[in-house]
């Protein structure tokens, strides 16, 4: 069924698709909407959860452990301060093996107070082991929540699906909301491994001591490992069912390409628009979207820039001290690469700032004109 | 899930998440203790108080459970009279009960006589049979330490022979004690018990008389030491039968009875004139008991005169307050210097007032005469009861006696190969007894005799004394290592500390102030008018509430505490089904995992748990 | 058997708590009361450690450890999850120490019991933040020396009264209660577990090291506490209702209770004195909110 909605309702029907258990949530502009119509869907037994209308996201996500750990599949949703201030029990989510699914709305960091879409938010939690997944529509959004559980249960690592403010989180695009019977046939309920069950006495998330902790976390890194192979092969598979498929990137117009942009979230969208204003003018631009962030998708990153001379990274995000930090992360990935472009790290619409296809095009512009970049990280539309 | 230590080979060997896998159990944390607690019952005060060697704390317990004939074979192993005692002992466990700061002293006396009485077997415990073949012994009195000494032995395989110079068994229980004191059948029963083990008795052989003639029926015929030679051993427990003289002008008057004569003829039923108004002298029991009789007996007005004070009168407490409850007055602080007669007949009793000197050697402070006190008491009867002598005349030159009283040692031996001796004859109270004597506690439940020696229950330990150092004797063995004489000897110890527990040791967080029960008695007005006894004892309801009451000082009566109370679950209840009670070991400390904290020994009710240095345990 | 507990041990030895510590006992008591159907969430605190290290575990029942400040966050998750699975009888209990539950998780605890979430939350109160070191905490009492508050400024706040914060919360049932009445305890959890919705247990847990006092003490000094009514043990019904459930049978001096702790030992008489003033002032106000009578 297609139906005009917002990003944040998107996840709702996600949500209420998969079949979450127990939600926990505390609102925070721009996420609101996700809890409201859930709370609503909860409220008239649309979808069989309970909400906990906890007191603060720290809270929020240490209910939703404690609900996941209990067996049931748990769900929760924040952005920017409410991420971060549910930063320690990240770790306790992914360390716990806790296959939850977050969506988090990416909005900039005070002070101050800002409420516009930034990516810093939920890339300043990219070591805590959880993995991300940045979208570029509403569609991708309802979609990714439903794959994001069928991953997370898998590997047993928990999922970050990643939707910027306002951009899609507040505004209406169509979206084919899939039928309940197919979702349950994708994505069937959930069987945890290990929960808390009265009759088995097992202790969880104790004192490790250091000759035991090394190896615990061997093997999360190998789960975040696998996770990569599982989401590509999950992607496909909802492709199967429901028409869609996803990889961990997605290449377009790559194959000759000699500049090539990369982004993730929203702004890939505007940057396919110039992408394809660039080619009817007969440049070689292709577009590289991110989507799985973590783990980082090394392999494919390599292969879709292997024949790119100059790589230009949109980063709607900065790491003080480093810069853009996809940017950061794909020289990373380059680093030994048989093939090695030249990056120009861009860092644009910080803040909320719109970044429109004017934009795309200066970005395109400065990475034609130069060889190289002039500064490491090169500010787009600031006043200097 | 497993208790050992668990070693993962490799990664894949482990959960993916931190999740356990075993217990804690094989962490043996008892290696980090430098102390341990060990069970170690002690001895509560009552026990040691005990002259007859009887294990209290453990038969109370017992009664506590409603094992009521378990509780008598546990006496009867230590005591064939516990009816008796349970009547007429002056109850020193009693008077060192640590209970008394807590309501009240438990009665356990009356709970022995509870526990006499209650209907069960008649049968005495068995022992181990260690008598030589056909091992024969005699014994001179059938007093309580005569009947205790023969039980013994009898129960060990032993023939014994009771020589009894009077015409029934019992000695001073039979002649001392009134009926209304000690029934008759209570008496005849538990005698009766000890002659159904094949112990003889036959009465009227008195030592020292006309020798007996080999084939002589029993009868008026007498006996001399030599004619018991065939007897592989002797006891003698001939009592105190000889009264103490008055000492003053007049005392050979007629009207003047010496109390023991007076009770003896009252006892067994033989006539004796009874005064009008009578003077009885003396502050014991047997002052107490010939007033009581007189009263019984008809005679108007009963008076005691006491040349101490209340306080150093040696009767029982209960006694006293029986005896001015039925209508004898006791004055104090006054002694007779003269009988009065007139054409022969006693009429009156010239009487001094005293005062209270300095102490004596035996701890009681000495009257002294106030010059110019004398006084005229009205009276037409004097019984005096001022004290008791053993009639020893039929003692050779072999057998040493210092004081009056035949000299034994800590085994009960006298001075004459395999002649032993015991009970008032040996230790008499004029004696100064191994312990010193003690003042009653208050009313509740304080005695007032000096420590053991005199009563009953002493005369029982010692009976019982020289049957186990007979038994020893005539199996060629030592008599080294008896406890002294004002000590008690077990039949049947538990294993337990000689420490005896002050109340200072008593955890009262758990015991509150609860009265004591008090035993029913008939009224005076009624009782005086017969010989019934004037005691009713404990319902079966009293008795157990008394029992409850019980501390247990130093004796473990499995009451969980420490169980309850240890942070490590370490202390573990043994064997559910064993009997319950003292001297099993009814938990166990795990010494694989405790710690040491010593929390159950700070908070076992009773002290019965010690700690103790680890290193003296590792070696 | 001469106490009123159930026999079944759901606790073994081998855990590594101090000798003579207070707080496995209290445990060892709320499990024997909930029995083995029950869930455990243990903040950080030193069940944390008692519990056991990875891979072993102390207790016979599933039991979660998780951050300092979730206690009432984490449980309301567990029970969401439980019920979800159809386990509506599954006990929740949440242990926390006096740091998880009157400081750093006291946020998570009110808005957990302002929902009146279906679980047991068990303070086991040692009067300061001792895995760390004995640092002092809200729970610590007035003059007590700490790490935190040592002898030349020791703690000059009043403990915190945590018991009339969550009573205020009108949450079904609070209760206090201590190591050495453990039918006492045993009796309230069982009682809490009878109840649907928050249930709030402040137990007194005697920490030797912490309060500088004799390991084999610990149940003595927690019975002290009572006696002295320092630690007075009552419930509160709907925040309302309030019954003291153990009447000390005689009212002991403090001095009694606190010349035992090394941790008090500076104190000088004026202080000792203020201190029993403090404590019959408030044993008075809680008499009269009783209505004058006492339970049990």
């Amino acid at each position: 069924m297609e139906k005009v909605i917002m990003g944040n309702h998107a996840v709702s029907y996600g949500v209420q698709l998969a079949r979450a258990q127990v939600i926990a949530a505390y609102p925070i502009t721009p996420q609101t909407q996700i809890v409201e119509m859930l709370s609503e869907l909860c409220a008239d037994g649309r979808l069989k959860a309970t909400f906990i209308k906890v007191e603060s996201e720290h809270s929020a996500m240490a209910a939703t452990v404690g609900a996941s750990i209990a067996g049931v599949r748990a769900f929760t949703a924040t952005s920017s301060h409410g991420l971060a201030l549910m930063h320690e029990v990240l770790h306790w989510a992914s360390g716990g093996r806790l296959p939850i699914v977050m969506a988090n709305v990416n909005r900039a960091l005070g002070p101050g107070w800002n409420l516009g879409g930034e990516q810093t938010d939920s890339l300043a939690q990219r070591d805590t082991g959880w993995l991300q997944f940045y979208c570029e529509t509403n569609q991708e959004v309802l979609d990714m929540v439903i794959q994001g559980f069928k991953i997370a249960e898998t590997v047993l690592l928990p999922v970050m699906i990643v939707l910027d403010a306002f951009v899609l989180s507040h505004t209406e695009e169509p979206v084919d909301i899939p039928e309940p019977a197919d979702v349950d046939r994708f994505l069937p309920p959930y069987q945890p491994q290990f929960k808390l069950e009265p009759g088995e006495p097992h202790s969880f998330y104790g004192l490790v001591a250091p000759e035991h902790y090394m190896e615990l976390r061997f093997k999360m890194e190998q789960a975040m490992e696998e996770s990569l192979v599982v989401a590509q092969r999950v992607g496909i598979e909802f492709g199967q069912a429901f028409g869609r498929s996803y990889d961990v990137v997605e290449r377009y117009r790559l194959d000759d390409a000699d500049l090539v942009l990369v982004t993730s979230g929203s702004i890939t969208g505007t940057s396919r628009v110039v992408v394809d204003e660039l080619r009817d003018k007969g440049q070689k631009v292709g577009l590289l979207k991110i989507r799985m962030f973590r783990p980082f998708p090394v392999a494919a990153v390599r292969e879709a820039l292997s024949k790119a001379q100059k790589v230009a990274v949109i980063d709607r995000n900065i790491s003080y001290g480093v810069g853009g930090i996809f940017a950061a992360e794909l020289k990373t990935a380059l680093y030994g690469a048989p093939h090695q472009p030249v990056v120009f790290p861009f860092v644009i619409g910080l803040g909320g700032r719109d970044v429109t296809p004017q934009s795309i095009h200066s970005i395109v512009a400065y990475t034609e004109r130069h060889d190289a970049p002039l500064e490491p990280i090169i500010w787009m539309e600031v006043k200097r | 899930m497993t208790s050992h230590i668990i070693v993962f080979q490799s990664a894949a060997d482990m959960p993916s998440l931190p999740m356990s896998v075993g217990t804690t159990l094989y962490n043996k944390t008892g290696s980090w203790r430098y102390v341990r607690p060990v069970y170690r019952d002690k001895t509560p005060p009552c026990n040691h108080a005990c002259p007859a060697g009887e294990d209290i704390v453990d038969y109370l317990q017992m009664v506590v459970d409603g094992n009521y004939e378990q509780a008598r074979q546990r006496i009867l192993e230590e005591n064939p009279l516990i009816g008796v005692c349970g009547r007429v002992c002056p109850h020193p466990c009693e008077s060192d009960c640590n209970r008394t700061q807590l309501g009240g002293a438990i009665a356990i006396h009356a709970l022995e006589r509870f526990v006499a009485g209650q209907p069960g077997a008649r049968r005495l415990p068995q022992a181990e049979k260690t008598a030589p073949a056909g091992a024969q012994v005699a014994v001179v009195g059938s007093g309580p330490a005569g009947l205790s000494c023969a039980y013994q032995l009898a129960r060990r395989g032993y023939k014994v022979t009771i020589f009894e110079a009077l015409p029934a068994a019992g000695g001073m229980l039979r002649v001392g004690i009134p009926s209304y004191r000690l029934p008759r059948e209570v008496l005849d029963a538990e005698i009766a018990a000890i002659q159904a083990l094949g112990v003889e008795i036959r009465t009227g052989m008195r030592l020292g008389q006309n020798p007996v003639r080999a084939g002589s029926p029993p009868g008026r015929d007498g006996l001399r030491l030599e004619d018991l030679a065939g007897y592989r051993a002797v006891f003698l427990a001939v009592g105190q039968h000889l009264s103490r003289r008055l000492g003053i002008p007049g005392e050979e008057a007629q009207g003047v009875l010496p109390g023991l004569e007076f009770l003896r003829r009252v006892n067994l039923g033989e006539p004796v004139q009874i005064g009008s108004r009578v003077a009885v002298v003396g502050g014991g029991n047997t002052a107490m008991d010939a007033a009581r009789c007189a009263v019984r007996q008809g005679a108007r007005q009963v008076t005691i005169l006491y040349r101490r004070s209340r306080h150093e009168m040696p009767a029982i407490d209960e006694e006293i307050e029986e005896t001015e409850g039925e209508g004898v007055k006791v004055q104090y602080l006054t002694a007779p210097v003269e009988v009065v007669t007139t054409v022969g007949k006693v009429t009156a009793l010239k009487c001094m007032r005293m005062k209270l000197g300095e102490p004596d050697e035996g701890g009681r402070r000495k009257p002294e005469p106030i010059h110019g006190s004398e006084y005229s008491l009205p009276v037409d009867m004097v019984i005096p009861a001022l004290g008791q002598e053993a009639d020893l005349s039929f003692l050779d030159s072999q057998i040493d006696s210092a004081r009056g009283l035949i000299v034994i040692d800590a085994a009960g031996a006298t001075s004459r190969q395999s002649v032993f001796a015991g009970g008032d004859a040996a230790t008499g109270r004029s004696a100064p007894s191994a312990v010193p004597p003690r003042r009653a506690a208050g009313p509740n439940g304080g005695g007032r005799p000096e420590r053991g020696a005199g009563t009953v229950a002493y005369a029982i330990g010692s009976g019982k004394r020289a049957a186990l150092a007979i038994d020893r004797l005539l199996n060629g063995q030592s008599l080294e290592g008896f406890p002294a004489l004002g000590e008690h000897v077990h039949v049947a110890a538990r294993d337990v500390d000689p420490r005896v527990v002050p109340f200072e040791d008593i955890n009262l967080a758990y015991f509150s102030s609860e009265p004591r029960t008090p035993q029913g008695q008939r009224t005076a007005a009624e009782r005086v008018k017969d010989f019934q006894e004037v005691n009713l004892g404990f319902s079966e309801r009293e008795a157990r509430r008394e029992a409850e009451r019980c501390l247990s000082c130093g004796t473990c009566n499995q009451c969980d505490t420490c169980w309850l109370y240890c942070p490590d679950v370490c202390i573990r209840r043994r064997d559910h089904a064993a009997p319950p009670g003292p001297g099993h070991t009814a938990y166990e400390f795990d010494y694989d995992y405790c710690k040491g904290c010593g929390v159950c020994a700070q908070e076992c009710p009773r002290e019965a748990i010690d700690m103790e240095e680890e290193l003296k345990w590792r070696r | 058997m001469s106490y009123d507990i159930p026999d079944k041990e759901l606790m073994s030895p081998g855990h590594v708590a101090c000798p003579g510590c207070g707080a496995p006992l209290a445990v060892r008591y709320a499990l024997k009361a909930l029995g083995d159907n029950t869930v455990v969430i243990v903040v950080a605190s030193c069940w944390s450690i008692i519990a056991g290290a990875f891979p072993y575990t102390a207790v016979q029942v599933p039991l979660l450890h998780t951050l300092f400040a979730t206690g009432g966050s984490t449980a309301s998750g567990v029970k969401a999850g439980l019920e979800a699975r159809g386990l509506k009888d599954t006990q929740v209990l949440t242990l926390a120490g006096d740091g998880g539950t009157f400081d750093i998780g006291i946020q998570a605890l009110s808005a957990a019991v302002e929902r009146n979430e279906d679980f047991i939350y068990m303070c086991y109160d040692n009067e300061a933040y001792m895995n760390t070191g004995i640092q002092r905490s809200s729970a610590t009492p007035w003059g007590a020396w700490t790490t935190t508050t040592p002898v030349k400024h020791p703690k000059d706040q009043p403990k915190k009264d945590m018991v009339a914060i969550m009573a205020a919360h009108r949450i079904p049932y609070t209760a206090t209660a201590t190591v050495a009445y453990p039918e006492d305890l045993v009796r309230k959890v069982k009682k809490a577990a009878s109840i649907r919705g928050s249930k709030f247990l402040h137990v007194l847990s005697p920490c030797p090291s912490g309060w500088k006092s004799e390991p084999a003490q610990s149940v003595l000094l927690s019975r002290l506490a009572v006696e002295t009514c320092v630690f007075p043990l009552y419930e509160i019904e709907h925040g309302e209702d309030y019954t003291i459930t153990v009447q000390p049978r005689q009212k002991v001096p403090v001095t009694e209770y606190m010349k035992l702790q090394g941790r008090f030992a500076h104190l000088k008489p004026e202080a000792l004195a203020q201190i029993q003033e403090n404590v019959d002032r408030e044993w008075d106000k809680l008499v009269a909110k009783t209505g004058n009578h006492c339970g049990h």
